[in-house]
């Protein structure tokens, strides 16, 4: 054991220090991929034990990286360049619940749906709804500023964080926000969260909680073209309907997922779209009658509602599981964050195709599609260096058509250490300069979460994705 | 003797040219803030000409305060020092509109009521009700993160700005965030320049997402004969599965100003709830019956507003809560940002123990939005006043909330800090200013913490 080891259970007690390879192993890793070990875990419960770690890691000049539950997607919870992984998971106690103001006061280890679940017998939830909501913890989904398919009515998690505690690389500790609306000062919250634990690190977080819609109907339209499905979401938006989700599935994905959750979706459709409408009984009928009438006109083969709500969860668990669903039949898939305004969904699927085609890969799309967020799932054998090459090329080529849509190429999994030498493609360098600036007040160091989010300037333009099989 | 301000004129005028740069007395006075007139006017074209502008400023360390139409000028601390008005009229231009996307990018001049005009003909809105009413500028509202009575319902300028461009005092013009409705590509910046009253950089385009507008809507009102009926009613309408638009809690003397001033007969003399819902008919209809049964738990009245100029008034009396307020008198206007649950106890209190008849004081909160405000105009103003104020700050504090003081007389600023407490978190803000402005040129002094 290394005097580094020993000084840290000091901090946080032996059974909260794990320091054996085999154990770090554990922790090499997240959902997109595998570098290399940290120096050291620490499984702190309090605030005051994430202080001393910070302390101890700005003496020791080593990298402090906070951790989840280790379910994203950039790599913004591994250890490029070692040093201390913080994991939270034993700090996931709901500290206070206040329903007449409609909030929470929570540590970062809490589990997304944890929160939901608790106050769902009062009738209220937590609106972002990461597909990983079973998994990944709240503190992960303020780092990442995570979205989910009901973000398209709710907004994502910046949206619904009230205020946070935070611990500086210094080992101060701020608060910043409130739990009301109107706190003068610059919006630190806002700042904080997406900065993928660049900033500081969030040892407790408050957010609003929603009151539970009356009624809530789930639609599933099914399309004997990819590009009528698509065509669908612009016209449903254009007629001035908000539904509270609008994702869409191609027939590739929809097999996929069918065959493992045999959630009812017609196998021998092109497309699928999944559409829910929420809030009041009448407004929910009304919606949804339009809705199947837009579909229709943009010739949905069929359009099913949900009958009961078991059916309705069946529908979602397929759209949930749908990566695991891939996993079945590919034995690496990398999936792929972009926006677009949602107008140009037809010509960014033929686009998608294209692509495919030029590179021969299989390109499974499920999107985000009332919101213009697409997630590619490029499939490849990771044994197969140069058809990982062929996948890396292909993702780079459709983030570059995001960004020239006018797009984005991260509408809610992060840049990390995947994507930040593609951040060039939307910043200019004034832009990452500024980015750099705020940086400097936070971390001038750089000793959190170093390597992720801004480019390094030592590569040009290049995704960085070592994506391990079955990733 | 060529004076700092005469070699100003010229360099800026090279920069934008001489019909923008402007130094007569007129102009210059009609920009003054707390009582100091800046020495130019400067109405850049572009984005980039504003970051020049800036570079040359900071370079000279000359105080700039950016603005529009003025409208929200009275909020902040008295400046340390103002040379140059920044004047964005010039740029009013939309760049990009797609409305079956429901985005927008415009520039700051824009005047919020042609930019509604603009987007509704499209059925669209951005569903803000800021001070200033259709008067205030785009620029303006995202730099105050201005909203109003809808802030319940939709939110604040935070939840719909997609990105910004802001000119900095380095002379360069920075992108934050984009066009698209999801992004969390590198720091939101975005979210850092709202709100920060210009004192980082100066907002040169914005871009929007925006929204349908309801194809109907409509104004309840419900009776509470006390602020303790009132908090009864609320807690209600929170648990109802109804969502309102927007909901304005009037207290008796307010109640008393709306009879004067729009001519309101039908109120009885206590409070009053007033509600809007939106939405299809039938969805209307549906919230109306719900109202109803409040009213009827609560043994409180329950009638429709008639959809007549009343109506409308007392809504843009209660939205734009600046007007009528006169900036630079007796008149004083606070907001208090609290808990919803904090929000009948904190008029009750202040009611009971602060203000007296001769503060001539009005009382309006939004209920489901957490904010009470107050109109006081003294006159003629009692001597030891601020400590009012202070005390109304130190309840709203008390209650977990905060005060800030929006319009107030040149004296009472100068005894009153606008902004209130700061945090610990202060310590962070002042180094970011000092990033962003490292010379304090931009509205030295007017924000929080005397950044």
């Amino acid at each position: 054991m290394k005097s580094f080891t020993r000084e840290l259970i000091r901090l946080v007690g032996r059974d909260a220090v794990l320091w054996r390879p085999e154990d770090l192993m554990l922790y090499e890793y997240d959902g997109l991929s595998s570098l290399r070990q940290p120096d050291a875990v620490v499984l702190p419960t309090t605030t005051d034990h994430v202080v001393g770690i910070v302390k101890f890691a700005a003496r020791e000049k080593v990298p402090v990286v906070a951790r989840g539950a280790g379910t994203g997607l950039s790599g913004g919870a591994v250890t490029p360049e070692g040093g201390i992984l913080i994991g939270f998971s034993r700090m996931k106690k709901i500290l206070e619940i206040d329903l007449e103001n409609q909030r929470a006061r929570i540590q970062p280890g809490v589990v997304n749906l944890d929160l939901s679940l608790a106050v769902s017998d009062q009738g209220y939830f937590y609106a972002p709804d990461p597909s990983s909501q079973k998994a990944c913890t709240i503190g992960g989904n303020v780092a990442e500023n995570s979205g989910g398919p009901h973000t398209l009515a709710y907004g994502v998690t910046t949206n619904h964080v009230l205020g946070l505690e935070v611990v500086l690389p210094g080992g101060e500790v701020i608060h910043t926000g409130a739990a009301h609306w109107g706190r003068p000062g610059y919006d630190l919250t806002g700042l904080i969260v997406g900065s993928e634990g660049t900033l500081g690190i969030v040892t407790e977080i408050t957010v609003r909680l929603m009151r539970k819609p009356e009624a809530v109907k789930t639609l599933l339209a099914v399309y004997d073209r990819v590009l009528d499905a698509t065509r669908t979401v612009a016209a449903i938006t254009a007629r001035g309907i908000t539904p509270a989700a609008l994702e869409m599935m191609d027939g590739f994905t929809l097999r996929a997922v069918e065959d493992a959750t045999h959630a009812g979706y017609p196998k021998d459709s092109a497309a699928v779209l999944l559409i829910e409408v929420e809030g009041l009984l009448e407004n929910v009928e009304e919606e949804s009658d339009q809705i199947e009438a837009v579909c229709r006109e943009d010739h949905a083969r069929d359009v099913r509602r949900a009958k009961s709500n078991e059916e309705r969860e069946l529908l979602w668990r397929g759209r949930k599981n749908a990566f695991g669903a891939i996993g079945r039949i590919s034995p690496s898939y990398y999936v792929q964050d972009g926006v677009i305004p949602r107008t140009r969904l037809p010509e960014m699927l033929e686009f998608i195709a294209g692509v495919a085609e030029k590179y021969k890969l299989q390109i499974g799309n499920i999107f985000h599609a009332g919101d213009g967020n697409l997630h590619p799932l490029l499939m490849f054998d990771a044994r197969d260096e140069a058809q990982h090459q062929r996948v890396l090329k292909a993702a780079r080529e459709i983030m570059a058509k995001c960004a020239e849509m006018g797009g984005s190429i991260t509408g809610e999994h992060g840049v990390g250490i995947e994507k930040n030498e593609l951040m060039p493609l939307i910043f200019s360098p004034d832009d990452l300069d500024a980015m750099r600036k705020v940086k400097s007040v936070f971390n001038p160091a750089g000793e959190f979460n170093p390597a992720k989010l801004l480019p390094s300037g030592k590569m040009c333009g290049e995704l960085r994705v070592q994506v391990s099989a079955g990733a | 003797m060529i004076t700092a301000l005469d070699r100003a004129q010229t360099e800026l005028a090279n920069i934008v040219g001489a019909a923008r740069v402007v130094s007569d007395e007129g102009t210059r006075a009609s920009l003054s803030v707390d009582g100091k007139t800046p020495g130019l006017a400067v109405y850049p074209p572009s984005a980039q000409q504003t970051a020049e502008v800036l570079r040359y400023a900071s370079h000279e360390r000359l105080a700039v305060i950016p603005c529009r139409n003025a409208t929200k000028l009275s909020i902040g601390n008295p400046p340390r020092d103002y040379d140059i008005a920044l004047c964005m009229k010039e740029m009013n231009r939309v760049w990009h509109y797609e409305p079956e996307d429901l985005t927008i990018s415009a520039e700051p001049g824009m005047k919020f009521g042609d930019f509604q005009h603009f987007v509704g003909r499209h059925g669209l809105w951005l569903p803000l009700n800021p001070p200033g009413g259709a008067s205030a500028s785009l620029g303006g509202i995202v730099a105050t993160n201005a909203s109003g009575s809808y802030r319940c319902f939709y939110g604040t300028p935070r939840d719909m700005a997609l990105g910004v461009k802001v000119a900095t005092t380095e002379g360069k013009v920075v992108k934050a965030g984009g066009r698209v409705v999801k992004n969390v590509a590198g720091y939101d910046l975005t979210k850092l320049m709202i709100g920060s009253f210009g004192t980082l950089g100066v907002i040169v385009e914005m871009s929007f997402k925006l929204f349908p507008r309801p194809t109907e809507r409509a104004t309840f009102v419900l009776t509470a004969g006390t602020l303790e009926k009132a908090r009864e009613i609320r807690r209600a309408l929170q648990l109802s599965p109804i969502r309102p638009l927007r909901a304005a809690l009037l207290d008796a003397s307010y109640m008393e100003f709306l009879k004067e001033s729009e001519h309101l007969k039908e109120c009885g003399g206590g409070c009053e709830i007033w509600i809007e819902v939106g939405g299809s008919e039938r969805v209307v209809g549906r919230c109306s019956s719900e109202l109803k049964q409040i009213a009827l738990r609560a043994n409180e009245t329950f009638r429709e507003q008639e959809r007549n100029s009343t109506m409308a008034g007392v809504w843009s009396r209660i939205d734009d809560s600046y007007s009528g307020v006169r900036a630079n008198t007796d008149d004083w206007l606070l907001r208090v940002s609290m808990a919803v649950s904090a929000v009948e106890e904190y008029m009750i209190r202040a009611n009971r123990d602060q203000l007296r008849p001769e503060h001539f004081w009005r009382c309006w909160a939004e209920p489901l939005g957490g904010i009470v405000h107050l109109w006081l105009h003294p006159h003629p103003e009692p001597a030891g006043f601020e400590e009012v104020i202070h005390n109304l700050r130190r309840l709203g504090e008390e209650l977990g909330g905060s005060l800030v003081v929006e319009i107030a007389p040149f004296a009472g600023k100068a005894k009153v800090d606008a902004w209130g407490t700061i945090g610990d978190d202060f310590e962070v803000m002042r180094k970011l200013k000092d990033a962003f402005d490292p010379n304090h040129i931009l509205s030295p002094g007017r924000f929080v913490g005397g950044l």
